[in-house]
C-alpha cells in the first residue's frame, strides 16, 4: 500500500496521463506527428534524388562542330541522362515542341561555339531550365544539370593549363593557396574546420534552449491542469481535508506533473529527433568524422551532466510552482492554462534570442532583462555547462534555486491558507466591486 | 466528552460580506444533526470551518474536543467531509477512487480492504464500480462520494447537501444509507439541506440559521409543537419571521 504522498503522486499520474487532453495533446502527438512530418519531407525529397537520375536534356546545335559535338558526347556519356537532339530553327520553336515531352533542361549551344573555343574566346550556352509544375523536381534536375556543365568547364580549363603549362600541375595553378583550417576552443587547438564543429554548435545553442522552452510550457501546463481540473470537478476540498498534510498535496502535485511532463518532453525530442533525422539526415549533436570531441573540450563530464540535471530540475520545479501559484485564482482548466499561457512568453524569449546570439554580445539593457528572467538561466548554465565553465552554472543555479526557493514559499503559504478554497471567491468579488 | 461538535460565537467576513455573524450550537455524540437555512445563511461556511477547510473570522469551534484551527490536522484524522456538488477523479475508476481514499485512513492492507467492502456495499455500485467515474450518472457518483465519507467509520460526518440534485430513487436510498449506517456505527452526522422533509426523516435535532445567526434549536417535534406548525418548512418560515 503506497504512502500518503505516494498515493497522490499515482493518482496524479494517472489521472493526467488517462485525460485524452494531455494524453493525445502533450505525449501521443508530438511521438507521432514530427516523426510523420519527417517521413513525408524524406519522401518527398527521395522522389527528388532518384527523379535527377532518370532525366532528359535536349540540345538544340546551330554550331555544329567538334567542340559542340565533344559537349554533346560528355553530356550523354553519363547513365542519368538522355540526351534529345533537337531540330528547331528558333529557340521558341524548340522550347514550343517540348512542352508536351519531360524534357526539363534545353541546351542551346550558339553558332561559333566551336570556333571561340579553339580561339581562346568565351562562348555563351544558353539554359533553359524548363517548369511545367513549379516543383521542387524540376529545380533538382536543373541543378543537376547545371553542375554537369560546371564540371565539364572545370575539365576545359584543367585541359588548356595542361596545354599552356605543360610542366605544371593544373591543380596548383588553378589553387595556389590552399588553407589548413584549425578551431580553436578554451586555448586547445584541434586540426578541424569551423564548419565541421557546425552539428555539435547547433545541438548547444538550438536543440538544448528548445527541450527547455518546450519542457517548461509543458510543466507549467500539466501543473496548472492538475490544480484547475481539482477545483473543476470539484474534488480540491475533499483533498484538503484528507489527513495528509497541505505540503504532502503541493509535492505530489509538483512530482506528478514533471514525470507527465518529462514523459511529454522525451516524446517530443523523440519525436523531433526523428524529424531531423529523417527530413535533413540529421544535425544532432553527433560528431563529426575524426573530431575529437574530448580534446576540444566539447564532450561534457560527468559533473557538466550532473550540473545540466540539477539546473533542468530546480528550473522545473519553479515553473510548476509558479503555474500552481496561478492556476489557483482559476475557476476551471480553460482559465488556468490561460492564465499559466501568459508565462510562456518570459520562456520563449530568452530561448529564442540565445538560441541565435550569446547573451554577451547583447545591448546591455536586454542583457540585464534576460538577466533578470530566472528562466534564461537555465540556457545559460546548460550552454555553459557543455563548455565545462562551472562558475557560471553554479551562479546560474543559485540565481533559480532562490527565485525556486521564493515562488515554493508562495505556492506553499497559498496551499497552507484557505486562499486555496476562497482563491476563487476573491476574484468574484473583485468583480462584483467594479 | 459529550459533545463532538462545541461551535462558539463563530463569524466569518468574506471582505464586507458577514458569512457568519456569531453562531453557537453543539451537536451531541452519536446523534445526526442538521442545519437548515435558505442560500447565504452560512450553512457551508459553517460546514467548511468545521471541516478545517477555512478558519472563522473570530469566535471558535471544537471537533471532539479539538481545536478546528490549532489541531487541524488531528480534527481531519477523525472526520469526513462531503461537500456540495463534490466530485470524484473522472479518469479514475470508482474502484481506484475508493482505494486512493482508503489509503489515507488505513493502517493496513487489510483494513483498507474491509473499507473497500464497507464502501462497495454502501454505494450498491457492483460492477460498476470498475468502469471510470466519467461514465457515471449524477445519482451514481453521489453514491460512490456518500461511500467514500462513510467507509472510513469517522467520528464525524460532515455531509453538505448529501442529496442535493439527485432523483426521488437515489435521494431515498442515499437518505436510508445515512441513517442506517450512523445508527450501526455510532457515527455522528451534521448535515445540511434545504429540504425539509429530509431533514425531519433524518435528523435527531435541527438548528435553523438565518443571516449566519442561530433562530431556533431542537428536535423537529419540538420545534413543530413550539411554533405550533405541521412541518419544518413552516416552523421555518415562522421562526424567521420572529427573529
Amino acid at each position: 500500500m503506497p504512502s500518503g504522498l505516494g498515493s497522490l503522486v499515482i493518482k496524479e499520474v494517472k489521472e493526467l496521463l488517462r485525460d485524452p487532453k494531455i494524453l493525445i495533446g502533450m505525449v501521443l502527438m508530438p511521438l507521432l506527428m514530427f516523426p510523420i512530418m519527417g517521413a513525408a519531407i524524406n519522401i518527398s525529397q527521395t522522389a527528388v534524388k532518384e527523379s535527377v537520375k532518370s532525366m532528359q536534356i535536349a540540345v538544340l546545335d546551330f554550331d555544329g562542330g567538334s567542340a559542340a559535338q565533344n559537349l554533346t558526347t560528355f553530356l550523354g556519356a553519363n547513365s542519368n541522362i538522355t540526351l534529345v537532339k533537337v531540330n528547331a530553327s528558333s529557340v521558341d520553336t524548340a522550347l514550343k515542341n517540348l512542352q508536351e515531352t519531360n524534357v526539363t533542361v534545353l541546351l542551346v549551344i550558339p553558332q561559333n561555339f566551336t570556333y571561340n573555343m579553339t580561339h581562346g574566346l568565351q562562348s555563351i550556352l544558353g539554359f533553359y531550365a524548363i517548369f511545367k509544375r513549379a516543383s521542387i523536381t524540376e529545380t533538382g534536375r536543373s541543378d543537376a544539370a547545371s553542375l554537369l556543365l560546371s564540371t565539364y568547364n572545370s575539365i576545359l580549363v584543367i585541359q588548356t593549363i595542361q596545354k599552356v603549362l605543360p610542366e605544371s600541375n593544373p591543380y596548383t595553378v588553378l589553387n595556389p593557396i590552399n588553407v589548413s583550417y584549425f578551431s580553436v576552443v578554451k586555448g586547445k587547438s584541434v586540426e578541424v574546420p569551423p564548419g565541421a564543429l557546425f552539428g555539435i554548435m547547433m545541438s548547444q545553442s538550438i536543440m538544448f534552449p528548445m527541450v527547455i522552452m518546450l519542457l517548461l510550457i509543458f510543466a507549467m501546463q500539466i501543473a496548472a491542469t492538475s490544480i484547475a481540473i481539482e477545483k473543476e470537478e470539484k474534488t480540491l476540498e475533499t483533498l484538503l481535508t484528507l489527513p495528509v498534510g497541505r505540503l504532502s498535496i503541493l509535492t505530489g502535485k509538483l512530482a506528478g506533473s514533471v514525470l507527465v511532463a518529462v514523459a511529454g518532453a522525451v516524446a517530443s525530442i523523440i519525436g523531433v529527433t526523428f524529424y531531423v533525422g529523417s527530413a535533413f539526415g540529421g544535425f544532432a549533436a553527433t560528431a563529426p568524422q575524426g573530431v575529437d570531441l574530448q580534446a576540444l573540450g566539447l564532450a561534457p563530464s560527468p559533473e557538466a551532466y550532473m550540473l545540466l540535471g540539477l539546473t533542468i530540475f530546480v528550473t522545473i520545479v519553479s515553473s510548476l510552482a509558479l503555474a500552481i501559484c496561478i492556476a489557483v485564482f482559476a475557476e476551471n482548466v480553460r482559465s488556468a492554462q490561460t492564465l499559466v499561457g501568459y508565462l510562456n512568453l518570459p520562456i520563449i524569449a530568452p530561448a529564442i534570442i540565445l538560441m541565435f546570439a550569446d547573451i554577451e554580445i547583447l545591448p546591455p539593457a536586454v542583457q540585464i532583462v534576460l538577466y533578470a528572467i530566472p528562466f534564461t538561466h537555465s540556457i545559460v548554465a546548460a550552454k555553459a555547462a557543455f563548455l565545462g565553465n562551472y562558475s557560471t552554472v553554479l551562479v546560474s543555479i543559485a540565481y533559480i534555486s532562490l527565485f525556486t526557493v521564493a515562488v515554493l514559499y508562495i505556492a506553499a503559504k497559498i496551499f497552507t491558507s484557505e486562499k486555496v478554497v476562497t482563491a476563487r471567491m476573491s476574484i468574484k468579488r473583485l468583480r462584483l466591486r467594479k | 466528552m459529550e459533545f463532538a461538535i462545541e461551535a462558539q460565537d463563530l463569524a466569518k467576513n468574506f471582505g464586507n460580506i458577514k458569512a457568519l455573524a456569531g453562531l453557537s450550537f453543539k451537536v451531541r455524540r452519536g446523534e445526526i444533526y442538521g442545519l437548515i437555512g435558505p442560500n447565504g445563511a452560512g450553512k457551508t461556511t459553517t460546514l467548511r470551518i468545521l471541516a478545517t477547510l477555512i478558519g472563522p473570522t473570530s469566535g471558535s469551534a471544537k471537533v471532539l474536543g479539538l481545536d478546528v484551527v490549532k489541531s487541524a490536522s488531528e480534527v481531519r484524522k477523525l472526520i469526513s467531509y462531503l461537500p456540495e456538488e463534490a466530485g470524484a477523479y473522472r479518469n479514475l475508476s470508482g474502484r481506484e477512487y475508493l482505494e486512493f481514499m482508503a489509503g489515507f485512513y488505513a493502517n493496513s492492507e487489510d483494513e483498507a480492504q474491509s473499507m473497500m467492502k464497507e464502501a462497495m456495499e454502501i454505494s450498491g455500485l457492483g460492477d460498476r464500480l470498475k468502469d471510470k467515474v466519467k461514465t457515471y450518472s449524477k445519482g451514481m457518483n453521489r453514491r460512490l462520494l456518500v461511500a467514500r465519507a462513510l467507509m472510513i467509520k469517522p467520528k464525524l460526518a460532515i455531509l453538505d447537501e448529501p442529496t442535493s440534485g439527485l432523483d426521488v430513487v437515489h435521494a431515498f436510498y442515499v437518505r436510508r444509507i445515512i441513517r442506517e449506517y450512523a445508527e450501526k456505527h455510532k457515527v455522528t452526522v451534521l448535515l445540511s439541506s434545504h429540504n425539509m422533509l429530509e431533514v425531519e426523516f433524518l435528523c435527531d435535532r435541527v438548528a435553523l440559521i438565518n443571516e449566519g445567526k442561530l433562530i431556533g434549536e431542537g428536535s423537529p417535534s419540538e420545534l413543530k409543537s413550539k411554533y405550533k406548525a405541521p412541518n419544518l418548512e413552516e416552523v421555518f418560515m415562522e421562526a424567521t419571521s420572529h427573529a
